[in-house]
């Protein structure tokens, strides 16, 4: 992205990932096409109805199959909250077992619907305790990579010790769509949440996968659309940036890009470990998303970090969400470091297809002088930790 | 649009880039004659201050803070704003002072200004205190 230093590094992919140039042409397309008449409400029968449907369904096309998903699986939504919360929603007063390291999407919308909840607890990495999973669960949700570390969950093995007539498994790949393979059949699972803007797709649209003959209920009801399983009329616009983005995905096998990525991101973290000193990393070395690392450095906090490298054109996120306006610590580093002080000195780099060696050399001119900094002037003093 | 937009005001930004009267590393090598620390690591911020006085006057004052950019600023502000003054006019530098000086922190930031506050006024308790008990 940066042969010049001047311009700005974005390592923030993991928040939101740059809109693809093909897909604000395609979505540009479909707003002149709308402006012009040509296309119109998908739900109508007339021309423009119509070749706004075949947009729609071309689309879903697309999203189907970059997860290998029958395209009447998937339901547009607007975006990965909306997709968690329509599983949760099937599941109300339910039992429902969730990991502990859910996004908020997810472990919120549970919480508020069922009192029959468990927490599936996790180790240093994230990784779930299988064993700790109730037999009797109604649903079983499972992030395929948690947002934060990185950090790649068991699903086939969760699904093969699990999965019952009567107990239904949910995974959320928001963040694992275009990282890594997915194939819903392989995994073997019942409901998949999805979203756009992490594959350079807009903002506003997800989707959810709903295998065939599994429970279902819509969570939005009025209206026919999305074979009665999501009312309001449909959102062409978006879907179609969706099934552009998913398209450019398919067609330039960005999980391998990926896989290249992964080589920066580990160039990242043995640089940060052999040049800071009192870091770790709490991202896991193995099965992890390639493009994420996830590292605390002692005494420095992480909102101060963040904006220190925002002061030198560089884009990261903390794992303390103090800037977000909430003051409690990560509840991701919490249930893996079970240290307040350790999540509030985490910050996450997230990486993405454009991030160059450049980007990487640059972060490490910097960094490196903002930590000690931080710890210099902190009230924390610095100690070896024996993990 | 704001071609450099930042989370802070202009000012929190500038003390937060050059923060005043820090002490870097070791406080054992900076001879005072009081300090006072508040808050805890495990909730985000803490803040220590370190005073020489003399003659019931601030005629230095060091700081060290761990916390986020509004923490760093806040005693960065309140290190210029108390530094020269009698024991009574800095102990009136309120969190309100330290906000308005700061050109306004947001609501959630607040706490910040008041650390900063608590953290001085506890120094100067501690050093009248001992004072009071050496004379």
């Amino acid at each position: 992205m940066s042969e010049d230093n001047s311009e700005p590094i974005y390592l923030d992919y993991a928040a939101t990932a740059p809109l693809l140039s093909v897909v604000k042409n395609k979505m540009l397309e479909i707003m002149e096409m709308q402006a012009t008449g040509q296309v119109s409400n998908p739900s109508s029968l007339y021309s423009a109805g119509q070749r706004g449907k075949e947009i729609l369904e071309e689309a879903r096309q697309n999203v189907a199959k970059l997860v290998n998903a029958d395209p009447s699986e998937i339901i547009f939504t607007s975006g990965g909250s909306e997709a968690n919360n329509t599983v949760a929603n099937i599941f109300s007063d339910q039992k429902i077992a969730i990991s502990a390291i859910e996004h908020p999407a997810m472990l919120e919308a549970v919480k508020s619907r069922t009192h029959q909840y468990v927490e599936i607890p996790v180790d240093r990495w994230g990784f779930i305790e299988l064993v700790k999973i109730p037999k009797d669960s109604d649903l079983i949700s499972v992030m395929l990579a948690n947002n934060e570390l990185g950090t790649i969950e068991p699903i086939s093995a969760l699904v093969d010790t699990y999965k019952t007539k009567s107990s239904f498994i949910h995974t959320d790949a928001t963040q694992a769509l275009g990282k890594i393979h997915i194939d819903v059949r392989q995994l073997g699972i019942d409901y998949m949440t999805l979203s756009a803007h992490k594959i350079g797709g807009p903002v506003g649209i997800g989707a959810l996968y709903v295998k065939k003959d599994v429970p279902y209920r819509p969570l939005i009801i009025g209206g026919g659309q999305e074979r009665r399983r999501r009312a309001g009329t449909s959102n062409l616009l978006l879907a179609a940036g969706f099934g552009e983005a998913a398209k450019w995905a398919w067609d330039n096998w960005s999980c391998k890009q990926y896989a290249k990525v992964a080589h920066l991101r580990d160039r990242l973290r043995d640089r940060i470990l052999n040049e800071i000193p009192y870091s770790s990393i709490n991202s896991p070395n193995n099965n992890c998303l390639p493009n994420i690392l996830n590292v605390s450095f002692q005494a420095a906090e992480g909102e101060s970090i963040q904006l220190y490298l925002d002061l030198e054109g560089i884009s990261i996120s903390t794992g303390s969400a103090c800037a977000a306006g909430d003051l409690s610590p990560s509840h991701v580093i919490m249930a893996t470091r079970h240290d307040a002080e350790v999540a509030h000195n985490s910050i996450r780099f997230s990486l993405g297809t454009n991030t160059t060696s450049t980007d990487i050399e640059h972060v490490m001119n910097v960094l490196p002088k903002i930590i000690k900094k931080l710890q210099g002037m902190s009230t924390i003093k610095l100690k070896e930790r024996h993990e | 649009m704001n071609n450099n937009p930042f989370a802070y005001s202009e000012i929190v930004k500038e003390h937060f880039l050059n923060p005043q009267n820090f002490l870097m590393g070791d406080e054992a090598k900076y001879p005072h004659d009081a300090e006072g620390i508040v808050g805890n690591p495990i909730c985000g911020d803490q803040m220590k201050m370190f005073l020489c006085i003399k003659d019931d006057k601030i005629t230095d004052i060091k700081w060290k803070t761990y916390g986020c950019a509004s923490a760093i600023a806040s005693t960065s502000a309140l290190s210029e704003l108390a530094k020269g003054k009698s024991l009574d006019e800095a102990l009136a530098i309120g969190p309100k002072e330290i906000t308005e000086f700061l050109g306004g922190l947001p609501q959630h930031k607040i706490h910040c200004s008041v650390l900063g506050h608590e953290a001085l006024a506890e120094a100067i308790k501690s050093y009248r205190s001992s004072t009071h008990q050496r004379s």
